[in-house]
């Protein structure tokens, strides 16, 4: 193939962190002009990472990068931008007093008489561009004040008017309705029929077959290969990226539920945004049983989890785990009732980095008195506590004694679980258990949720990957808009299709049909 | 005595010593207001000020020309912020811990300066000539308007400077490019760095900016307002200065309103110590309790929004 | 042991650091000083040597003066330490050694104990008092969430203010020439453990206990491993479902204990009666080692005879030679930032970890192999 045919070719990229996780390894990345080139992955198989590195947010330990047939050095982002690269963060990067127009301009903001900002400029600048690129946007607005959709526009546009011709979406489509999705789409095919090049990492296949030309499939840090888009099938872009075959072994028999132990009812929650994220949400966990929710992230599920642990406040509703209230309380008090978390984002709750394995697992149960002695420690009960812990949940570690934010994702988890899950809990609620991390950890802490369950706790499953949703859990609701539009009480039926249709608010059940998760 | 004390502070000349002594704050303050729009906790504006008070005083008796002392004190109070700004952005020293160094350097580094510079020991009082000091000015027309004149006029230049910035430090803020980059670092550093702002850049300008205001602050102490420097000088103002914008809610004329309470608390200070059977120790406390009380309110207030909206969630208490 | 690698590289760093602050100091010295030789040799090597004509001489002298200087330090090191490992940035203990100093005084003037434990009490009073006095900052933090850097900055000086009210109006002793209080009786006086006049006191062995108190209250007890949690991250602390406001209050109320322990001891140990006319500073040289001390209890009688090492060094030099003693807070400045700077040096830390991954990455695939082989 002619040299000329890539507009960026990343050649044997790596990147090690300073807390020594290496998130890639020897990445070959080569993107088309003109394409929409897709890059895929799980959570943590790299993608980000080797994104920010194009878009020079992070330095490469090694490898080389070539832009338009140029050796770059990548040092910061404003010497990516001026290669014509640009990106738009999954998070997004816009200054939330500032305007719309504001944003826009940020660091090129036009000037009068050398210093002051000319607004009404920016504003120009700002709809002339819209109307050209077909991004429409308020320009005056503040940028707190408008929807999600606009807000990708205008970060899509802040690319743009800055000479992007090479767009990194970094998955763009997480956070936007089905109507959304389809705009973004219509606007991308008509940004790459005007000859730009679209680097889009997702890991939603049918967006992915949707529109992108090819696909660079990443895994653990390292690349899979590059395919065409049309010439693979989903099963096979399946397979690349989690490895081995879509359907998962997890072994585990039929449960036997009784008896509801978590019981949701009429939750209701407004966010700051005013927007209706909890909508009379209500449902019950019995003993025995592994509930699962599932749906797009972004419709409710992380705000739900919030509020059975405390960490936020409902507007209206109740939640009892057997019989007694856990709203508005302490987590400590929350613990004591059985209940456990395995937190979403564990490096923010789940893990105190600098701290050691043994200081980790035991944050739950310090003050129980096998673990002290009079004022002191029981120093010989925490260790042989948290030996036995790593031993159970196959920490592969020096020692309890080294900094869990020296090991690898896979293992900083097991930390988590291995804490949340040996409590003897009556309730665990495992929010994205197994996000980014390696396959290995991965069956292992799915083993052994269905091992508690199946030894009478209730659980409650929260995960974005549809496979592990519908395999791990027993019975399974869909969440959509902050609402349950659908409960299944038996998954092994279920198929990804139909499934689909419900978390994309296609299709919803009866109010009746729902109302029987409540189990009264 | 409580007929005394109000006959004392309703005079003009009370006014006139507020604006006097509101000024040194409100430079210092306004140094916070625009470290901290840039994201930046500049606690070591009391340890500027200091260093700075006293070399205007000493440039200025080098060249005996005031302005050569307060452009001295200026930039040697820049100086001193981008050293802590190096520590603190280059070399990730905690900016508390790196303004608390700074502050050591206040303390004991300007005795052991002015030792090694003049042979002099805690301060500077022989140095000090008239043509050292920053002179004072009469507006014409305001100065002969009856009371106002007497409050607003005749004042040291810098004194109208200090309240001159006010507005300056708003205008930048909010009108410019540097101030809309100063917001953007501050209210979100990955979104200006993303469109190529040079964080690190701008929060060199903003600490610049905001040691340069502490250093023109203390210029004016030592070359106005003790008329000499000594080694009790500053005396907290770099601190109170803090609570001050913090009080403000970190926007400039808010900031001024909360120094002029402050200058208020300390010009009380001065005038009832001066009354018969009051503690002149007690009376130094006014202005420190005052911020304390101020703080407590804003903190309340802030507290009381933010549940309100009830996201108090990720908050430990 | 890679581990062992980052220790050694963390070790060396602190030591470059320290010679870097030195390096510093030696070019303020040289710049200033019209005997800048004298002044060095004094400075590095005065506390504990004697220059006679015969050459070096072993001052034992000076090694006392050093360790009785070190006794209040040691406190405030502490109490720093406690304080910061809950992130919690409380700068009030310089004015709480002042208030625990003058409120250990008077009890060692007023009240009437004829006993070996009345500087016990005079000490436990002081440190209640300081206790006390922190629920302040602490109070306002976890209740309204007031920054307790800004709060207990304004309670130094309020504290202050209100010892020198007290000092000058009910306590002072007229027939003096300066303001002092009454004498402290002779029975709330800390003895010297030798009677040298050093005033190396059982102060020092106080301290040295409280050392090992502290150590094993932050790493051997359910308190002290919440306040470093929630130091580490607080968001974990919460949702483990640790006390984390009692933990703040706790933290800073302990710092307050520690500082005003500190005052009261130095006080009824090195003078006749409470005449300080204003912030003693060891509230701010407690911040310095514990800074040096990685917050870490055991390591502060270490950084605290370093510090008093060059503070004797510099009065040494000030004595000695033209170069005053304020050099002390140069110096102490630049072993504060450089000490404190995560950066400084990184990059070879990062090489470091960079080829401990690539081991472990390594170690892994061959462990992996293995067990292949063997399921097979």
């Amino acid at each position: 193939m002619e040299q000329e045919d890539f507009v960026v070719q990343m050649k044997g990229i790596s990147k090690v962190y300073p807390n020594g996780i290496a998130a890639n390894q020897h990445v070959d990345f080569f993107v088309r002009k003109g394409e929409i080139h897709a890059l895929m992955g799980e959570n943590g198989a790299g993608k980000s990472t080797l994104m920010k590195i194009l878009f020079g947010l992070e330095e490469p330990t090694d490898g080389e990068i070539i832009v338009n047939g140029e050796l770059v050095h990548l040092t910061s982002p404003s010497v990516a931008i001026s290669k014509g690269i640009g990106m738009v963060h999954q998070h997004f990067m816009l200054v939330p007093s500032l305007t719309v127009a504001e944003n826009i301009v940020l660091g090129m903001a036009p000037k009068k008489s050398g210093i002051i900002v000319d607004y009404k400029k920016a504003v120009e600048i700002t709809e002339e561009n819209a109307k050209r690129f077909n991004l429409l946007v308020d320009p005056n607005a503040k940028v707190m004040d408008i929807p999600v959709g606009m807000k990708q526009k205008v970060e899509i546009l802040k690319a743009l008017v800055r000479g992007a011709r090479i767009l990194i979406l970094d998955e763009p489509t997480a956070v936007l309705t089905t109507q959304e999705t389809g705009e973004l789409f219509k606007e991308l095919v008509s940004l790459k029929e005007q000859g730009f090049t679209i680097v889009f990492i997702s890991h939603k296949l049918n967006e992915i077959k949707q529109i992108t030309d090819r696909l660079t499939i990443m895994r653990n840090g390292k690349s899979m290969g590059v395919y065409e888009t049309a010439g693979i099938s989903e099963a096979e872009i399946s397979r690349l990226m989690v490895g081995r075959d879509v359907v998962l072994s997890v072994q585990k028999e039929k449960s036997q539920p009784e008896g509801s132990v978590l019981k949701v009812r009429d939750l209701e929650y407004t966010n700051k945004w005013n927007k209706k994220v909890l909508d009379g949400v209500s449902f019950s966990v019995r003993r025995g049983e592994i509930l699962g929710i599932a749906g797009v992230e972004g419709n409710g599920q992380r705000e739900l989890v919030e509020m059975l642990f405390s960490l936020n406040v409902p507007d209206a509703g109740t939640a009892t785990v057997n019989g007694e209230n856990i709203l508005q309380t302490e987590q400590r008090a929350i613990r004591e009732k059985g209940v456990s978390l395995v937190p979403e984002d564990r490096m923010v709750y789940g893990i105190a980095g600098p701290a050691t394995i043994e200081e980790n697992v035991i944050s739950d149960r310090y003050t129980k008195k096998q673990f002290n002695k009079g004022a002191l420690f029981n120093v010989k009960g925490i260790r042989s506590e948290s030996d036995h812990l790593i031993a159970d949940y196959r920490i592969l570690c020096k020692s309890r004694k080294q900094q869990v934010k020296m090991l690898s994702g896979g293992n900083i988890q097991k930390v988590v679980v291995a804490r949340e899950l040996s409590s003897k809990p009556k309730l665990i609620i495992a929010d994205q258990p197994t996000r980014g991390i390696d396959v290995g950890a991965t069956e292992f802490i799915r083993a052994k949720i269905v091992e508690l369950s199946r030894a009478g706790a209730a659980v409650l499953l929260v995960s974005a990957d549809l496979n592990e949703v519908i395999e791990l859990s027993d019975s399974l609701i869909v969440m959509y808009g902050g609402k349950i539009v659908a409960y299944f009480d038996d998954t092994s039926q279920l198929d990804d299709m139909v499934m689909g249709e419900y978390m994309l608010g296609l299709k919803h059940q009866t109010d009746e049909e729902i109302r029987r998760v409540c189990y009264e | 005595m409580f007929e005394q004390f109000l006959s004392t502070i309703l005079k003009a000349e009370f006014l006139f010593s507020v604006i006097r002594i509101t000024a040194p704050i409100l430079f210092a303050a306004l140094g916070a207001v625009v470290a901290e729009k840039a994201g930046v906790v500049n606690i070591g504006l009391e340890g500027i000020m200091m260093i700075s008070a006293l070399f205007g005083v000493l440039f200025s008796y080098w060249t005996q020309s005031w302005l050569i002392g307060v452009l001295g004190a200026l930039v040697i109070g820049v100086l001193l912020s981008l050293m802590m700004g190096f520590f603190a952005f280059k070399l990730k020293t905690d900016i508390i811990l790196a303004g608390i160094a700074v502050n050591m350097l206040g303390a004991g580094g300007t005795i052991f300066l002015l030792y090694m510079f003049t042979g002099m020991r805690g301060n500077t009082g022989a140095l000090v000539t008239p043509n050292t000091l920053i002179p004072v000015v009469n507006i014409p027309l305001i100065k002969d308007i009856p009371i106002l004149g007497e409050v607003l006029s005749g004042h040291s230049v810098l004194t109208y400077v200090a309240f001159l910035f006010v507005w300056l430090l708003w205008a930048v803020l909010y009108k410019t490019s540097i101030g809309l980059d100063i917001r953007a670092v501050g209210e979100n550093p990955d979104a200006a760095g993303s469109v190529g702002i040079s964080v690190e850049r701008i929060k060199y300008i903003a600490i610049a900016i905001s040691g340069a205001l502490a250093g023109l602050g203390g210029a004016f102490m030592s070359m106005y307002y003790s008329q000499g420097w000594n080694s009790g000088m500053v005396a907290g103002r770099g601190f109170i200065a803090l609570a001050a914008q913090a009080m403000g809610r970190g926007e400039p004329l808010g900031t001024m309103l909360s120094s002029l309470l402050f200058g208020l608390a300390q010009a009380l200070r001065t005038k009832v110590s001066g009354l018969q059977g009051v503690s002149s120790y007690l009376v130094s406390v006014i202005p420190y309790v005052v911020t304390v009380i101020g703080l407590v309110i804003y903190a309340a207030s802030t507290m009381q929004k933010v549940k309100k909206h009830h996201t108090k969630a990720q908050k430990g208490a | 042991m890679s581990n062992r690698r980052l220790l050694v590289f963390n070790i060396l760093r602190g030591v470059a650091a320290i010679m870097l602050a030195l390096a510093v100091a030696a070019v303020f010295i040289f710049l200033t000083s019209k005997e800048p030789l004298t002044a060095m040799k004094y400075l590095l090597l005065g506390p504990l040597v004697s220059f006679k004509a015969t050459g070096l001489v072993f001052n034992s002298t000076g090694l006392f003066t050093i360790l009785a200087a070190m006794i209040p330090t040691i406190f405030t090191g502490l109490a720093v330490c406690v304080m910061f490992s809950a992130n919690q940035f409380n700068l009030a203990g310089e004015g709480v050694v002042m208030l625990g100093g003058f409120v250990g005084a008077l009890c060692g003037i007023y009240l009437k104990i004829n006993s070996p434990l009345h500087p016990v009490v005079c000490v436990l009073v002081a440190a209640a008092v300081g206790g006390v006095i922190m629920l302040i900052p602490a109070l306002l933090k976890v209740k309204l969430g007031a920054s307790e850097m800004v709060t207990s900055l304004m309670l130094n000086y309020i504290i202050m203010f209100v010892v020198l009210h007290f000092l000058n109006y009910n306590f002072a002793d007229r027939t003096k020439g300066s303001t002092q209080t009454y004498p402290i009786l002779d029975t709330a006086r800390i003895p010297e453990i030798i009677a040298n006049g050093t005033k190396l006191t059982w102060g020092f062995v106080i301290a040295i206990i409280f050392v090992v108190l502290v150590a094993l209250f932050m790493y051997r007890t359910k308190w002290g491993y919440a306040i470093r949690m929630i130091g580490i991250n607080q968001s974990f602390a919460k949702y483990s479902g640790m006390q984390v406001g009692a933990m703040i209050v706790l933290s800073q109320v302990i710092g307050g204990v520690l500082s005003g322990m500190g005052g009261s001891i130095e006080v009824l140990g090195r003078f006749n009666s409470f005449l300080w006319k204003e912030l003693p500073g060891y509230g701010w040289a407690g911040i310095t080692i514990a800074i040096l001390a990685k917050n870490n209890p055991i390591f502060v009688p270490f950084a605290a005879f370093f510090i008093a090492y060059l503070n004797k060094g510099c009065q040494q030099m000030a004595t000695y030679s033209d170069v005053p003693s304020e050099m002390i807070d140069i110096i102490q400045a630049a072993i504060f930032l450089f000490f404190a700077a995560e950066q400084f040096l990184a990059k070879y830390r990062q090489k470091i970890v960079v080829k401990n991954t690539q081991m472990d990455l390594a170690n892994q695939a061959k462990a992996a192999a293995n067990a292949e082989g063997g399921s097979h």
